[in-house]
């Protein structure tokens, strides 16, 4: 066999190969583009309506974490929640509630010597959301740092 | 013969020579550095290196120190066991030397002997915690508290008590007694109020705080205070 010849057979291969792949791609993504509607189409529509939770800005405490141990008898409460959320903040020492006008809140907290859990709780404006519930326990020990 | 014998030689007397020269240049040079300075350079090294080590020990102990706290179930010389309310046992080992004991009443604390502190004494313990053992650094005796909220299921008007269903199914038996701290929140000006025992229904949201006790089978409790969201506010 000649040269050329089994040269021309190898790039024939290879050409048929290439063009074999992308029909076999193309008619997958014509497949599936074909199945891609699996819900009537109303449904999805009435799903717009409900509340997706996803939306909401949940409940976050950056500060302070869980457990610290701090030599202040007050604290900054710092976090994000959904804007216009009441939010109900407890401890043995000290009830505040207050709306949170934006997304950020920032309070100050009294701290009785001693543990203090504080139970932070936020009731969405949009009422058929669950409310939010974080607990923390702060320990202010003067003695320890 | 001789001539390479004569120039090993040579070579021989030139690298003593060498050898020598350096030793006593370096005996030279150690000898004509003041003691004095040298001897203040190598304190204010190791006061540093000091300063150093104790500010990463300190910064270590920090990281470290953890607090928990609970009930005592059993106090012996070397340790204390104590319960979670979540029911986790945890084992507070205790230090002749290192652990100091607290009592604290209100604003102040008092130190107190290891032996005061009893079975179901409420204690919050701060140290090194690995796993399940905490050495302890402090011991405080102080009062624990349960913070919660709910939704009232039932008033006895009777007996001034309501049961109380909380978000994670819970159920809850509060008293109002006198002493009880009771506030409502304004629905219209959405600022809380004092209240009384007949503004609360069924229905309404309670955040209520109560003294945790060592051993409560109905989950009964005296309130120490209660915030009522009445109802209506989910209704606006």
């Amino acid at each position: 066999m000649k040269k050329e010849t089994l040269t021309a057979i190898i790039f024939g291969i290879f050409l048929g190969g290439v063009v074999a792949f992308f029909i076999i791609n193309k008619t997958k993504e014509i497949e599936l583009n074909k199945n891609k509607v699996i819900a009537p189409k109303n449904n999805l529509n009435n799903n717009k309506n409900l509340p997706d939770n996803t939306q909401m800005q949940p409940l976050e405490i950056t500060s302070p974490q869980d457990g610290l141990i701090i030599d202040q008898n007050s604290t900054s409460i710092v976090g994000k929640v959904e804007k216009d959320t009441l939010l109900v903040i407890q401890s043995p020492i000290k009830d505040t509630t207050f709306f949170a006008a934006k997304s950020d809140f920032k309070i100050s907290f009294p701290l009785a010597l001693g543990e203090n859990v504080i139970k932070i709780v936020a009731y969405p404006r949009n009422k058929t959301f669950r409310p939010q519930e974080k607990d923390l326990k702060i320990y202010f020990i003067d003695s320890e740092l | 013969m001789k001539k390479t014998l004569l120039i090993s030689l040579l070579v021989t007397w030139s690298l003593s020579c060498l050898a020598i020269s350096t030793y006593g240049q370096t005996e030279t040079a150690s000898q004509s550095a003041s003691p004095t300075t040298t001897s203040s350079a190598e304190e204010s090294d190791i006061k540093v290196l000091k300063e150093k080590v104790a500010n990463k020990v300190s910064e270590i102990r920090q990281k470290n120190n953890k607090a928990i706290s609970g009930f005592v179930i059993s106090n012996k010389s070397s340790f204390i066991t104590l319960k979670t309310y979540e029911n986790e046992e945890f084992e507070v080992e205790l230090d002749d030397t290192l652990t100091k004991y607290f009592k604290i009443s209100g604003t102040q604390k008092k130190e107190i002997e290891a032996d005061v502190i009893e079975k179901d004494d409420y204690i919050i313990v701060t140290g090194v915690l690995i796993d399940k053992k905490i050495t302890a650094n402090s011991i405080f005796v102080d009062e624990g508290f349960l913070v919660e909220t709910g939704k009232v299921t039932e008033i006895d008007k009777e007996n001034y008590s309501i049961k109380i269903v909380t978000t994670a199914k819970d159920n809850f038996t509060l008293d109002i007694e006198n002493s009880t701290k009771q506030s409502m929140l304004n629905i219209k000006t959405n600022v809380t109020e004092l209240a009384g025992f007949s503004k609360i229904k069924e229905g309404d949201t309670v955040h209520f705080v109560v003294k945790q006790l060592a051993s409560n089978k109905n989950n009964s409790y005296s309130a120490v205070k209660i915030l009522i969201i009445p109802q209506e506010y989910f209704l606006k």
